[in-house]
This record gives C-alpha cells, structure tokens and sequence, in this order.
C-alpha cells in the first residue's frame, strides 16, 4: 500500500511525526515498509498489511494505529451534515449489504479537480480523470480508506436494487468485460438489470462521464464474506474489492457520502438534491473479556492494567475494567478483534514488542528421542556425501512421460496427478526419484562434468498418493584418471552395486538409465535405522590366524559365480568360513573358446584355535568337488 | 670357527638350505615378520627347538654343538635383520620419490545447502530437547487450513496458491509445514482409555518439523513452486511471548553465532495469535541499510507467535490449561540471504559446482 508521507502526517498534526520516526515506528506497529520512493516530488512509503487489518488501508486509518501508540491527536474530521427526502427507492435485498448511503446531486457548468488532489493521486500512481466524481471517489479510498461509487443518475432505470444476481445475468463492468454472473455475486441492479458489483467495480452503462449531468452517490457497506469471493471469482481485485473483502467501517458509509457530496460541491459546482441512507449500521461488536492473569501471562509479566485500559481505549475500544480483567467492544473498524488473545496482542502492539522480556521456557518434559526414520536419512546422507556422492533437491512433481519410464504398471500417472498444474512438465507426483536424478545427471554432464554422482532423499510416490520416503542415487560417466596412479574407466554397475551393497539396500536392482548413467532406489524404510545405542554391544570376535586359500576355476562364460559360490558354501563349514570371493576374472588369450577363469578366495577362521592346514586343504578339495558338481574345472 | 653342522638334525638342516630362497621370498615385512617367528622366535621356532636339544644332550658333545646353534641363530638374525632394513627403506622410499606427485584422493561429496541449513536448525534445537517430527507432502485441507484457524474463504485455498490432485480433489499439496503441528497436536491431545493425554502424561512437548512445502508460484529467481520450511513447536503451562522471544534469540545465536542480533515485530498468521515476525540484524551491511535488506538494516528471517486457541481446541487440548508457541522459517529465503545466492534456481539445479561450493560436508 502506498502512503504519502506528507498526508500521514496531515493527520497527525500534533505529533511531529518525522520520515525516520515513520521509518522505525510503522514496523514495530506491524506495518514493514517495503520501499521509500519520491514521486511527484511526495516520499511515498510502500507499506505492508497484513490481511486481517483493512482498517489501516488508508492514510488516516494508518495515522489512527500511529496515534495509539504515540498517544497523539488525530485531525478532526471534516464535518458536513447534509439531508433531505429519498429521491429514488433503494432496496436492500440482502442482508449482505445493511446500510447503503446515498445522494443525488446536480452537477455545474464546469468541473476541475484541486491540484493538490492531482498531486495526491499521481503520487499513489493513479491519473487524475478530471471527472470530480472519479477523482473524490479515489481521494478518499485512499485518504479514508472508504470505497465509494457514482452512478450517472440520468442513466439509472427505475429502483435501486441491492440482491444477488440470477443465473445468465450478465454485466458489462467498467473494464469493458462483460461478466457472467452467478447467484453468489452481489450487484447493484436498477429496471435494466444489474448496473455494477457491489463494492467491486461500476458497470459501463451507468458510468460518470464528461456529459453527466446528475450523479447518484453510493457509499454503503458490503459484507467480507460475499465481495471477496467475488472479487476472487471474476477475477476483479480492486481497491474497493480489497477494502470491502476484508470488512470496511460501516459508520464511514454516511460520513464519506457527505465529504464527497462536499467535495463535488466545491470542485463541480453541484447542488445538493437530496441525502439519505437505506438501512442502518450493523450492530457492534460483542465485548471481549481479557482476564488480567491471561494478559500477564502473553506478556511475560505483570502489565499495569490502567496501562491496557489506556491503550485499548486509544485504538477505539469502549473500555471498562475491574479488579482481574480488562473489558474492552472493539470499534466499528476493528473486525479482527474477537478473543481476550486479540486484546493481549493489542496492548503489547501497542507498548512495542521490544518491551517484552526475553527468557527460556522451563519445560518439565523429558527429551525425546529423534525418530528412526530421521535418523536414517541423516546417517545415510552423510555416508553418502563422504562416499563422493552430491544430495540434490529437485520438484515432487515432473512430466508424465518422464514417469511412465520408471512407474510400475498399476501406479497410472492419472492418480497422482495435479489439478491445476504450473505445466504439464510438473504435473504429476513422481513414482520414482530417478527421472529428476537422471535429468539433473544429464544436466551436470552438458555442463562437463566427466563424472556424475548424485543421491537425493525425497518421497517418490510409487502406490498412488501414499509418498515413500525414498533414497536413489545416479552414477555415471568415467571414474579415476585424475592421478599418476588410478586408471580412467567407465562407470560400471558393479561400481554401484557395491555402494549399494555397503549401505545395506539388499537386492535393489541396478537400473540402466541410458547415457552411461547408473540408477538404484529403495524406500528408507527397508533399511535398517542407525542403531540407538550411542555404541553397539559387545560381539566376541576371533583372535586365531585366518588362513587365506586361492582356488582358480575354469567355468563356461555366462555361469553366474552366485551358482558356484552357493554350491560351495553349502558344503564348507560355518562359521569356519568367514570370506568367499572372487579376486580376478580372466577372459580371452590362453582360455579355450566360451570358457573363463575365475580366481576364488577363501578365508577360514575358527573361533578358539588355529587351524591345521591338512583341514583346510580337505575343505578346499570338497569346495572343489561342488564346484565341479556344477561345471567347473581346477585350471591347469 | 666353522660351525659343525654334522651335529645338528635333519630338519633343522633342512631349514637351513630352504632359509636363503624362503628370505628372499619375503616380499613385505608381513611375511618377514612371520618368517622370523619361525626361525628364530621364542616359542615353536627352530632355534627354540634346537636350545631345547642341547640341553637334553650329551655332556661331551653340549660344546661343540652349543657353538653350532649359536652360529646358526647368529646367521639366521643377522640376515632377518638385513632383510627387514632393505624392506622398510623400500616402503619409506616412495614417498620420498616425488612428493609433489598429485597422489589419489578419495572422491568428494556434499550434502545440499538446503539440508545443511535445516540440519544446523535441528542441532541448534536439540540441546533445548525438541525431537523431529515429519509429516507427508499430500495433505488434506483439514491439516492444512481447517486445524489452523484458515477460514474457508480464505485466498490462500485457492486454485491459484495451492495444488490440488485431480482424481482426489479432497487431497493438496501442502503449503506450510504447518499441518505437521495439527497432526502432532491431535496426537497429543487425545486422551487414552485412561482418559490421560499424551500431552499430559509427559508435561510438555517441543519439536521441529523440517520438510518441504509447495506453492503454486512461477519459476522465476525469488520464487518457486517447492520450497522448505522448518516449523518449531513448544506446548506446556504458562508460556508467553518472553518464551517465545528467549528460544529464538537462542537459537539464531546458535545458527548465526554468538553476535547475532533479532527483533520481534508485530504480525499476523491465523494460527498464532499474538502474532509476529523475527527480523536479523542484515548480515550483508550489518544494520547500515542496503539493496538486501531494503534500506531498514533488518531482514525478515520467520513468523512465530503464541499457539492460537482454537488451533489447540480443534487438537482436543484445553487452551485455558495449556500454552505454546509456534514459529516457521523458510529455509530458502535464508539460504539465499546467508549465503547471497543472487537466484534461487540455484538450489534446485543441482549443478555439482554449486553444491561443491556451498554443500560441503559436517
Ligand atoms: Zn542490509
């Protein structure tokens, strides 16, 4: 919201309201200041409100919530009383708009707006109309925070209507749209139909133009809870609809009806034909009771309650109190303020936040532990940084044809689709993390990284709407190669299998993902948690000789060594075998043709004494044996 | 004196003529030192055997053979000895081949920024005794808005601030790590068949909710349509804002440093109430006023407030008897002002520069 330095301090003549002073004060009240400007040779302020505060949507409603906090005077407001006999029926319809004031003036031979007023209104960037009825409209909105309309009275048919337009009504707005209506939107209609949104925006076929002879006044109050979903449905968000759409003070209706009649009096020549108001102010608000021992403990300390009484009252609250609690109804601006919580806020608003004391809670409970799951993820991403691998954060959402690749046939991408999606590229909840890993890969290649390697821990979505906490890592490109002593090689799956062994993801696959990439997923929940033991418990361990024994097998190309490794184990003795491996592969010169060479190890130990070689050498030839069982050969 | 062989057994002699090749066999001071065990140890070795011999031998021969078994076991250490001399200068000398070599180094990762930050959060809380608490991207509007105090017509429900899923229209992507306090909340508030809340059964409860968040803003470099938040919560008796104001003083030192510096504005969130803002001192001018922190000196860091009533109330828990604050920091926005990213597209990026660069590793 822009606010003019010069007219904020207009409304406070007494206080010696200073640029630094606003600078520092506006914020601490609530009311961050987004950026200085001068415009128009005016310093405008750009001043954040928060939604629950219409009421300081204006230079005085702003200099109103100063004032509190200063305890300085407001300017009076300019008084004119003006009357007279209804001179077309108004109907209120609907109790969505309770009061509705209004007046009908005629207009003289010329019509200029003040320049001081052209000032005001170019430095809160609008262009002055030259039309007094536009720009008095305008000034105040922004002077005094009340939205107002003026119909040209010449163009009105008939009664005025306050109800709820009829499905297939349509209205031409100002804008030059024409508008749908819908039975929740809120018009003004006469004999023609609906003429304009009810404290949105005018209608094009009664609009004040050069030619407007007569005006009609519209300054009335329209409930929160209809203008803002209207605003919200048509799309319309004006100052009125922003204003109106978060609660407008009722009495205002009648006192901005008369200082724009005024204003058109002294900048148009206008005779008053008549002033009247339809309906009556909503009732106020009900009282709020704060209990003293509620105020204290919001505030950290004891709050001398003359104090709050004092504070509430300057914002407008009819305040009483007694010995243990400060009553306060709050004012007709004020629809925000319903709890005892709401006065509490207000009266340390008022005293400045920085007043409050500052101290930890001593809280009676005992630590929790942190969850299994969180301590998963941070374990894993940590050994998963050391091992050389990057933690990436990508979107939840990506196209649904980089998802079909990786979703399992009953997961359709139709069930975990956005409704309103940004683009078709981030529609749909990823039952993988590996599409976002292999882009995000392919990325860091084109920009000439030789070497890829990326985890990222997210939930992927592979049931549906269900999300799974999830970890996928992507490796690819050439590794080593960096230094005198470590060849330049491909990145291979086996490379991969082993960090995933290491981390205990079990038998997860190891997924091609083209372009020399690499991918393995689990869901975090299949691993196992860090233990919660700060230290493990004890397990013995051996502390005889192992021996080591090599055994070189000649086996047909395309024989897992799994086959071979599970019919030798199955007739070695455990725990006596602690290892069985596979230190070499050998492939080509001197094998005959299909056939290769693999060199196994094994590692024996036993738990309380050294082994003998003769029962080493009988377990070696029985592994030999089962080995041969399933095709192999002793190399020569 | 040439020592008399003759006396001593065949397998000590045996020993002997293998003793040479078996030396020069010895590739590492592992197999050197095993082999020294064998010939010349304290138990089981040859020479201990042989020591064993003389002293069962007969006295007119103990002389000479004494003198044989001394000239062995001499031989015998005097060439372990020059063997485990030429294996240890082999093993000294490769670095003193070129030390400026660029040697093998072990690959290095890192962790996300974005991680970093929020771990850093989880650490600086955990010594006050806040656990973590998680909840799911796919919320319902009741955790999301309704348990929040966020009344039905309020604009962020809409269809242009937050996604909603076609087939389960029911169902959105939250935009707050809020709803985790609602479902912890309603955890904690419901009473046991012995009519005892967990809340009240433990006195008090304290955590933070660490996740990411989704808005429906357009890509641009201050804006994304995913982004993290880290929410904190605090419930017991008699909490105020000097609470509230005391643990986030603590917590930004902590994070920042002992000479961060905070101010508490007034503010509002419809779940909290009293409400406000933090701002730090900016760290880019340090309170002198630039283009960062807009000329104020102050950058706005999170919302908090006191735990409004009825977002107790819908959790089943009595706003008269408990108390608690709230607060909730976007993790980004921080992320960028700490490390003065100038585009926020960055961290979603990934490229393997930027998290080397600022990822780094605990
Ligand atoms: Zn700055």
């Amino acid at each position: 919201m822009q606010i003019i330095l010069s007219q904020l301090q207009r409304e406070l003549p007494t206080a010696g309201l200073t640029q630094a002073q606003a600078l520092e004060r506006l914020p601490m009240l609530g009311f961050p200041i987004d950026g200085v400007a001068t415009v128009e040779g005016e310093t405008v302020l750009d001043v954040d409100v928060t939604a629950n505060r219409p009421d300081v949507m204006s230079h005085r409603g702003l200099a109103r919530d100063l004032a509190a906090t200063l305890g300085a005077e407001l300017a009076a407001l300019p008084t004119t009383t003006l009357g007279g006999a209804p001179q077309r029926e108004i109907r209120l319809e609907t109790p969505a708009c309770p009061t509705y004031s209004t007046a009908v003036l005629t207009l003289g031979a010329t019509q200029a707006t003040p320049a001081d007023v052209q000032t005001f209104l170019r430095a809160l960037g609008m262009t002055p109309k030259g039309l007094a009825a536009v720009d008095a409209s305008n000034e105040l909105l922004h002077r005094y925070g009340h939205p107002t309309h003026a119909f040209d009275a010449d163009k009105l048919q008939g009664a005025i209507r306050v109800r709820f337009a009829q499905a297939g009504e349509t209205l031409v707005t100002l804008d030059g749209v024409d508008r749908k209506l819908t039975p929740e939107d809120l018009i003004i209609a006469d004999d023609s139909g609906p003429i304009a949104f009810a404290g949105v925006m005018g209608g094009e076929s009664t609009k004040v133009t050069e030619t407007t002879r007569t005006v009609l006044l519209e300054s009335a109050w329209f409930d929160p809870k209809v203008v803002r979903p209207m605003a919200r449905r048509h799309n319309l968000h004006t100052d009125g609809s922003h204003r109106f759409g978060r609660g407008a003070d009722p009495v205002m209706a009648a006192v901005v009806r008369d200082l724009l009649a005024q204003r058109l009096i002294e900048w148009a020549g206008a005779t008053v034909l008549s002033a009247w108001t339809v309906g009556a102010v909503p009732a106020r608000a009900a009282a709020i009771t704060l209990p003293l021992t509620q105020l204290n403990r919001i505030a950290g300390e004891t709050v001398d309650a003359a104090e709050a009484e004092t504070l509430l009252a300057r914002l407008g609250c009819e305040v009483s109190r007694s010995a243990t609690t400060v009553t306060a109804v709050p004012p007709t601006w004020r629809h925000d303020l319903t709890l005892p919580e709401d006065l509490a806020e207000e009266v340390l608003r008022l005293r400045g936040y920085d007043r409050i004391g500052s101290s930890l809670p001593a809280v009676d409970a005992d630590p929790e532990p942190l969850s299994p799951s969180y301590r998963t993820a941070a374990s894993l991403s940590r050994r998963l940084a050391h091992l050389g691998f990057f933690q990436t954060v990508t979107y939840g959402f990506i196209g649904p044809d980089e998802d079909a690749a990786f979703a399992a046939a009953g997961n359709p991408a139709e069930g975990r689709a956005l409704g309103n999606p940004l683009g078709l590229e981030y529609s749909v909840m990823r039952a993988s993390l590996l599409p976002s890993l292999k882009a995000t890969a392919l990325h860091n290649r084109r920009q000439g990284q030789k070497e890829v390697r990326l985890f990222e821990i997210a939930p992927a979505y592979p049931a549906g709407l269900e999300g799974k906490p999830s970890v996928a890592l992507v490796w690819g490109g050439l590794r080593g190669g960096e230094d005198h002593l470590t060849a330049s090689r491909a990145v291979l799956a086996a490379d991969l299998r082993g960090v995933a062994q290491s981390l205990g993801f079990g038998s997860a696959p190891i997924q091609d993902l083209g372009d020399g990439l690499l991918g393995v997923e689990v869901a975090l929940d299949t691993l196992a948690a860090p233990p919660e033991r700060i230290i493990p418990r004890f397990q013995g361990f051996s502390r005889f000789p192992a021996v080591e024994r090599d055994l070189s097998l000649v086996v047909d190309l395309g024989k897992p060594f799994g086959d071979l490794a599970a019919a030798m184990g199955g007739v070695l003795p455990q725990p006596e075998l602690q290892h069985l491996g596979v230190v070499d592969v050998y492939r080509g010169k001197g094998m005959a043709p299909g056939k290769q060479a693999l060199l196994v190890r094994f590692r024996f130990q036993h738990a309380s004494r050294t082994l003998t070689s003769e029962e080493v050498e009988g377990w070696v030839q029985s592994a030999l044996k089962a080995a041969e069982g399933v095709g192999a050969t002793l190399r020569a | 004196m040439e020592p008399q062989l003759e006396l001593l057994p065949p397998e000590i002699l045996e020993a002997q003529s293998a003793f040479a090749e078996r030396l020069s066999a010895c590739a590492d001071l592992d197999a050197l030192l095993r082999m020294k065990g064998a010939y010349v140890g304290r138990e089981g070795s040859h020479a201990a055997r042989l020591m064993e011999l003389l002293k069962t031998a007969p006295k007119e021969q103990k002389r000479d053979l004494g003198a044989a078994i001394n000239a062995l076991k001499n031989a015998w250490e005097e060439a372990l000895k020059t063997r485990q001399a030429e294996l240890e200068a082999t093993k000294k000398a490769i670095p003193a081949e070129d030390a400026t070599l660029p040697p093998p180094r072990p690959p290095e990762g890192a962790l996300h920024p974005l991680q970093r930050l929020m771990d850093r959060l989880v650490e600086a809380f955990r010594p006050l005794g806040y656990h973590v608490e998680e909840g799911p991207e796919v919320e319902t509007e009741e955790h999301n808005f309704d348990g929040l105090n966020i009344p039905a017509d309020h604009p962020a429900r809409g269809s242009s601030d937050t996604f909603y899923f076609s087939a389960r229209p029911d169902l959105l992507l939250r935009t707050h790590t809020s709803p985790v306090q609602v479902r912890v909340l309603k955890r904690y508030g419901t009473k046991n068949a012995a009519g005892v809340s967990l809340l009240e059964e433990k006195g008090g409860l304290r955590f933070l909710a660490p996740g990411r968040v989704y808005r429906k803003d357009e890509i641009d470099p201050t804006h994304s349509p995913m982004f993290h938040q880290v929410e904190g919560m605090l419930v017991a008796k008699g909490i105020g804002m000097q609470h509230l104001k005391g643990t986030l003083a603590y917590a930004m030192k902590a994070l920042f440093g002992p000479g961060a510096d905070v101010r508490f504005r007034p503010s509002y969130f419809p779940f909290v109430e009293p409400g406000c803002e933090m701002d730090v001192r900016c760290p880019l001018c340090g309170g002198s006023g630039c283009r960062v922190c807009k000329g104020s000196g102050w950058v706005e860091i999170l919302g908090a407030g006191l735990i409004h009533p009825k977002v107790l109330e819908h959790a089943g828990i009595d706003p008269t008897v408990w108390s608690g604050f709230a607060f909730g920091m976007g993790v980004e926005r921080t992320a960028m002002m700490v490390s003065q990213s100038p585009d926020l597209r960055l961290f979603f990026e990934n490229d393997q520069r930027f998290l080397a660069q600022m990822g780094g590793l605990d």
